[in-house]
């Protein structure tokens, strides 16, 4: 009897949190939030979320509100929408390149990584334009806009021709000092496009874009090639390029990305050697190889390679950015000098001799000759 | 006065309660205040101190084997009277009880921030005091098998943290000793914080089974913190950068909001959850241990009063003190820092004076 008297006033406290619960089609779950500036340089959200109710004609519902902040938001959002705005499970966080052309924009998520409750892996993109633009985007046509622009971005992921940007990688990127942040850039042309990469400074602030190709030759750097990728070249030095063909095309899947970094500190400078080493398969190319040789093909790859990745790094060094993490190379094993100029990194490490050596391997040639 | 005839613990349950006292808050508020203070060479000190933690164990047990029978308040009563008894029980009670109390408002406080927003506080109390109860009600012996059960179900846990390795860059953790031994030194007093549990060996040692191997096991007990503390903080060392490490308040549970899998969001729930029951196991020994003391001093009979005395005024504290993080630090620091001093220097004089009195007491027996 006595074990039962307990038995009951457990079950009574227990219940307690059960005279809190939310039924789903009183949730407002948003799935994107969007940060941007409008014509009057105030702040602008807009969300998307999805409709649990069957009788609804729309299953989801999008809203644009002015607020302050995005906890701030909120309260119009709450305004406007049928149930409670949850924002656990943001799936996306968009921002407008407007915001991003400010300095240190970025306080602006503080409650994202401040509040418990958020997810840390949503992922950060860049919007090349407006945002409503995106969230307003026909919705009938992509009733799943949150998911289909998820998937985009994993399967580019996958690709290495994006970068899998999450909040809780962006934080790291923002905040370490030793390398700057880049986002996804997404646009609307007729269709959304999720296309490249933006890159940001040290404060933050948008200082230019990379191509696809870029992006993935800046993964490569960054030792972060993941399950596929292909490269695409003009071999100029083998052929001239005549007619409407770009008759000197090539690519190659490469399975294999092995990178290495070697620092050191001479002269007031820093110096990284990078040794970049891909074996791949030729997939195609539009041109015929009679009295080519496989090394001297090769040789072709390496040096329009080499040539792409200067151009890569010289853009780095231009906007005084470090996208590839080199400062962590210099933290680590040249820490004196480097804590001199951790406040200014960006700007040292365009002063930095960086040499990239790329070698290629071709493994097959693939199933003609 | 022997009064822990009765119930024996066998070496595993023994290794276990230290440990599991060990093995509480410190490892998720390790790592940021190891940051904070020695940077990414943090994980140096946490090593630093858990060799400090195993001196400190071992001279502990030396002290007990002078009295093998009884607890260190039987120990105290046998070489320096009743009087001493009666203060060693009231300083005894003073620290266990102040630190129950403390871890428990802190893991409530957690709970509130990180699971339940909108639950009322009083009602979190009552929830973990049933438990509580259950458990202390007893006797020792099931102390130790609640120790060993807690350790075997949730050692994965330490494991879940191997998940952010994907994202970790071990080049943050280089250069070793950055900035000098001044700041790793600094840190070690804050590590050693994190083992205090040691000094339940005071009371433990006379219910152990097989005194023989009481070295070898609170040797054990503290290896196996230090590994799960510098596994922890190791990792969350590599996988934030340096320069954001120290902007988040607990990095070692904002790491965990990183892994997901396909079947479940939000993880870091779960594993909040299961991690209570770590804490678990600092917080009720202490309380059994606050109550042994109590018994000592007053009302030995009745062993249930004693606990629901303590809850009693527990209860009045946080009604009428309503506990913020920051208030509820500043208490747990000078509870720590008690226990250091009865961990580290008291058990130590203790020792060099009983060693003295032993040597005196053979020389003036006549041969």
């Amino acid at each position: 009897m006595k074990r039962f008297r307990w038995l009951f006033f457990m079950t009574i406290i227990f219940l307690t949190g059960c005279g809190q619960n939310i039924p789903i089609e009183n949730l407002a779950i948003t799935l994107i939030l969007g940060i941007d500036l409008d014509e009057n340089n105030e702040f602008i959200f807009a969300e998307l979320s999805p409709m649990f109710n069957e009788d609804e004609k729309k299953n989801v519902d999008t809203y644009v509100v002015k607020a302050r902040s995005i906890r701030d938001s909120r309260k119009y959002f709450d305004a406007l929408e049928t149930g409670n705005v949850t924002a656990a499970k943001i799936q996306i966080l968009l921002i407008g390149k407007k915001i991003l052309e400010q300095k240190h924009w970025y306080r602006i998520l503080d409650t994202i990584y401040r509040n418990p409750n958020f997810s840390l892996n949503s992922n950060v993109v860049m919007v090349d334009g407006d945002i409503r633009d995106i969230i307003l985007y026909d919705s009938e046509e992509k009733s799943q806009l949150a998911l289909h622009l998820k998937e985009v971005i994993e399967n580019n992921v996958h690709r290495t021709s994006t970068i899998n940007s999450t909040l809780i990688t962006f934080h790291r990127a923002l905040y370490g000092k030793e390398q700057t942040a880049m986002l996804p850039r997404i646009y609307k042309d007729k269709n959304l496009i999720i296309e490249g990469t933006a890159l940001l400074d040290q404060n933050g602030k948008y200082v230019g874009d990379l191509s696809i190709q870029q992006t993935s030759l800046l993964l490569i750097l960054r030792n972060e090639k993941n399950k596929e990728l292909t490269l695409s070249l003009p071999l100029t030095s083998l052929k001239k390029d005549d007619g409407i063909f770009s008759e000197n095309e090539i690519s190659m899947e490469v399975f294999r990305a092995k990178r290495k970094i070697k620092s050191t500190y001479e002269n007031g400078k820093f110096h990284f050697d990078i040794d970049i080493k891909l074996t791949g398969n030729i997939v195609e190319h539009l041109f015929p190889l009679d009295g080519i040789s496989q090394k001297d093909l090769e040789k072709a790859i390496e040096k329009q390679l080499q040539l792409e990745f200067q151009q890569l790094i010289d853009k780095i060094q231009q906007n005084q950015i470090d996208p590839i993490g080199l400062g962590i190379y210099a933290r680590a094993f040249h820490y004196d000098q480097y804590k001199k100029v951790n406040e200014n990194w960006g700007k040292e490490l365009s002063k930095a001799k960086i040499s990239v050596n790329v070698e290629f391997i071709i493994n097959s040639m693939g199933a003609v000759r | 006065m022997n009064t822990t005839q009765q119930a024996k613990i066998n070496l595993l349950q023994y290794i276990f309660i230290i440990h599991g006292i060990q093995l509480g808050i410190g490892l998720i508020t390790l790592p940021g205040e190891m940051a904070k203070i020695a940077g990414t060479d943090g994980w140096i000190a946490i090593i630093l101190g858990g060799v400090i933690s195993i001196i400190a164990s071992v001279i502990i047990i030396l002290l007990m084997k002078k009295y093998p029978n009884g607890t260190i308040i039987d120990l105290v009563a046998h070489y320096f009277g009743n009087w001493a008894r009666k203060l060693a029980a009231i300083i005894f009670v003073g620290y266990f009880a102040l630190i129950t109390a403390v871890t428990l408002i802190h893991v409530i406080l957690f709970i509130q921030l990180w699971i339940l927003p909108f639950t009322n506080i009083y009602i979190l109390f009552l929830l973990m005091m049933i438990p509580m109860f259950m458990l202390v009600s007893h006797d020792v012996h099931i102390l130790g098998r609640y120790a060993v059960f807690v350790f075997f179900m949730s050692f994965w846990l330490v494991l879940i943290y191997l998940m952010p390795l994907k994202y970790a860059n071990f080049l943050h953790l280089l250069p070793i000793i950055k900035e000098g031994w001044a700041p790793v030194l600094e840190a070690v007093e804050k590590a050693i914080y994190s083992y205090l549990g040691f000094e339940i060996a005071l009371f433990l040692y006379p219910y152990l089974d097989k005194k023989e191997y009481a070295m070898r096991g609170v040797i054990i007990a503290n290896i196996l913190s230090i590994l799960a503390f510098t596994i922890v903080t190791i990792i969350v060392f590599t996988f934030y950068s340096p320069d954001e490490i120290t902007i988040f308040s607990e990095p070692a549970l904002t790491i965990l909001k990183v892994i997901e899998l396909k079947f479940i969001e939000r993880l870091e729930i779960i594993f909040f959850s299961f991690y209570l029951f770590i804490i678990s196991t600092t917080i009720i020994p202490y309380l059994f241990f606050t109550v042994y003391c109590t018994k000592r001093l007053f009302l030995k009979k009745f062993h249930r009063l004693h606990v629901f005395i303590f809850f009693a005024f527990t209860f009045i504290y946080i009604v009428y003190i309503p506990p913020t993080f920051f208030q509820n630090m500043t208490v747990k620091n000078f509870a720590e820092k008690t226990g250091f001093v009865i961990g580290f220097f008291f058990s130590i004089v203790l020792w060099l004076i009983v060693t003295v009195l032993d040597l005196k007491k053979q020389r003036s027996l006549p041969k």
